[in-house]
């Protein structure tokens, strides 16, 4: 327990020194992570190699991945607090789109990944439109249904392939050296990597602003925040179609890279996991669910030498840091802030309003 | 005369069985502090869910600025320029005290996700400016140096102030109080008198739900009251003081008691 409470600290502290931090030392700080982030492939550590399968890739899928994924689903579920229990459609969308348009059309990736995040989007409007006057529960189990009912249309039909899929996928063109073969997973990881920096940007831009500000108002006090003038199924269908968004990207790269893919790889399972990773590394925190990813993502890998057991030892491990961290690993925490501006001021109740 | 801000037409409400609201009609001025009083369970704070929408009467009309806003979305109503505070303080309370006003002074503006997303010139002006009212009616409210506090952490008092400021960051044109000095000592009420009449003065119209007689007749322009749910009178304070049926109501005849 006293280990818990010093990382409880540790967490406090780490957030303290970032806000007394000059700009030079966060700039230094942050890109000193991005570099390193970029440099993982090439780290050969026996803590963090996984034996049993090839880093490289581990560090594309599943790690980077769910880490994409993650911060997406986090959009929906942690900042605005609608329950998606579909998300792998939006995925598979992605997906889908990247294998019929690459197979059937002269598109590359680069102009089809557009269309895929687009077609995301579109299809998180038409659901989440008329879904999201629901609340709790019957939200969930409609998105849940709407994952099954992607996959299931996409075994049923067949000009799509049917249960067998699409093969052939052609992998994007080469970007300078960066050469996109099965063969190397390293550029795939790059470009995921980039994607996802990007969307955890866009992400903290909007959270600062008002669209942040209107998903706390909805999360904590739906009628309220009606009240206080948001338009608060905008923003909901806007967070469900942001969410959607991230993870046509997912689904377009993901397609590109393993060149050829099956309905039943969109299974349930992958929503569920997405929202583990989220539930475990604290809802609504960016970096609680970037490592909750993480750990999610890579821990069954890193543990693959126990070959049968694995997914028990694992599951064990989840149901015991639930129980001791309910929130999280890093749950979202708002801290107070204090501008010496504010301290000063008479409160004589005086000032002027207009 | 003075210019009609709303207008209850024969607005009924009601929930099952009970009557809440029994065929009210009530006008409020521009510039005026209307009060709302009634005994307990009257149905005052119905009379503020009608008008903002929470619910829909079950006859009747709400007329504002002219136009009947029966049936328009609640944060429609909000954008037309009706704000409330909460009888039991509804705050966003793990927001600082600080975005709590920002997010009403949201309402106005017109850039949204994508203006956030590429910071566009028209999402940085109305941050700013936004921030900048909100700190100034903190200012104007006496909780200034509360900004950077969580909502859940204010004192109870500066709950209740934190609720008007941002009730008034909406810029309403009309501002509903549903009993703010709920739980005042005498010294914080009269305090609390003087900023509403400031309000007042500022140029805000201001219906005011209260239970305390003296603050009530220190500050109102004009008086009506509720009593199960009919509207028995209404007038300036002292008609409505002398009003017979106004005494029996609050004195309660030995018939009604229970
Ligand atoms: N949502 C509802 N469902 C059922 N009955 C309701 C509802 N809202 C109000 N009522 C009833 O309507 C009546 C008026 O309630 P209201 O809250 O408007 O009274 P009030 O005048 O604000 O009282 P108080 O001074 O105690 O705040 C009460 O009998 C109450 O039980
Ligand atoms: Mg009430």
């Amino acid at each position: 327990m006293a280990n818990l409470k010093a990382s409880l600290n540790l967490r406090d502290k780490g957030a303290e020194f970032w806000e007394r931090s000059p700009k030079w030392r966060r700039v230094a700080m942050a890109m000193s992570f991005i570099a390193f982030c970029y440099a993982l492939p090439f780290l050969n550590n026996p803590l963090i190699n996984t034996p049993g399968s090839d880093f490289q890739s581990v560090l594309f899928y599943p790690v980077g991945m769910y880490v994409l994924m993650a911060i997406g689903l986090n959009i929906v579920v942690g900042k605005s607090g609608l329950l998606d229990l579909g998300y792998v459609a939006f995925f598979a969308i992605g997906a889908y789109t990247m294998a019929i348009l690459g197979t059937k059309t002269a598109l590359n990736f680069w102009e089809i990944l557009p269309i895929g995040v687009g077609l995301a989007m579109l299809s998180g409007v038409l659901l989440g439109t008329p879904t999201l006057r629901l609340r709790g529960d019957y939200l969930a189990i409609v998105t849940l249904g709407f994952g099954e009912i992607v996959r299931i249309f996409a075994v049923n039909t067949d000009s799509i392939g049917g249960s067998r899929g699409i093969a052939g996928i052609p992998t994007p063109p080469d970007f300078f050296n960066a050469k996109f073969t099965i063969l190397d997973p390293k550029p795939y990881y790059w470009l995921l990597l980039t994607f996802t920096l990007l969307i955890i940007w866009m992400v903290r831009r909007m959270a600062a602003r008002r669209p942040g500000r209107a998903w706390d108002a909805i999360r904590q006090d739906d009628d309220v925040a009606q009240l206080m003038g948001i338009n608060t199924r905008k923003y909901k269908v806007w967070a469900f179609v942001l969410g959607a968004a991230v993870a046509g990207v997912g689904g377009v790269v993901y397609a590109s890279q393993i060149l050829s893919i099956v309905p039943d790889q969109f299974n349930l399972n992958i929503s569920i996991l997405i929202l583990a990773c989220v539930v475990f590394g604290g809802i609504g925190n960016v970096w609680g669910v970037i490592l909750g990813a993480v750990l999610l993502a890579f821990t069954p890998e890193r543990i693959r030498f126990l070959s049968q057991p694995r997914i028990l030892v694992f599951g064990i491990a989840l149901v015991v840091m639930m129980n001791l961290r309910p929130d999280g690993i890093l749950p979202k925490k708002k801290r107070e802030h204090f501008d010496p501006n504010w301290d000063t001021v008479e409160e004589s109740g005086e000032g002027e309003i207009k | 005369m003075s210019e009609v801000v709303l207008e209850l037409r024969k607005v009924t409400m009601k929930f099952g069985g009970v009557t809440a609201l029994n065929e009210v009609d009530l006008v409020v001025k521009k510039g005026e502090i209307l009060a709302l009083i009634g005994p307990n369970g009257a149905g005052k704070t119905t009379v503020f869910n009608v008008i903002t929408g929470v619910y829909k009467p079950t006859s009747g009309e709400v007329v504002f600025q002219g136009q009947s806003i029966v049936g328009i979305k609640r944060f429609k109503i909000t954008k037309l320029g009706i704000a409330r505070t909460f009888q039991n303080i509804r705050l966003f309370g793990e927001s600082t005290a600080l975005e709590n006003v920002v997010t009403g002074a949201d309402v106005h503006s017109k850039s949204g996700v994508v203006g956030a997303i590429f910071g566009t010139r028209r999402s940085r002006r109305e941050e700013k400016a936004n921030l900048e009212r909100a700190l100034e009616l903190l200012e104007f409210m006496g909780i200034k140096k509360r900004a950077g506090q969580l909502g859940k952490n204010l004192p109870y008092g500066d709950q209740r102030r934190l609720e008007i400021a941002r009730a008034l960051a909406t810029n309403p044109k009309l501002l509903l109080l549903d009993e703010p000095a709920a739980g005042f000592n005498p010294a914080e009420k009269v305090a609390l008198a003087e900023t509403i009449k400031k309000i007042r003065d500022a140029g805000y119209t201001i219906l005011l739900i209260e239970h305390d007689m003296s603050l009530i007749m220190g500050v109102s322009d004009r008086v009506a009251v509720l009593d199960f749910g009919t509207k028995i009178a209404d007038g300036t304070t002292t008609q409505v003081q002398n009003d017979p049926r106004v005494i029996e109501a609050y004195l309660g005849a030995p018939a009604d008691a229970s």
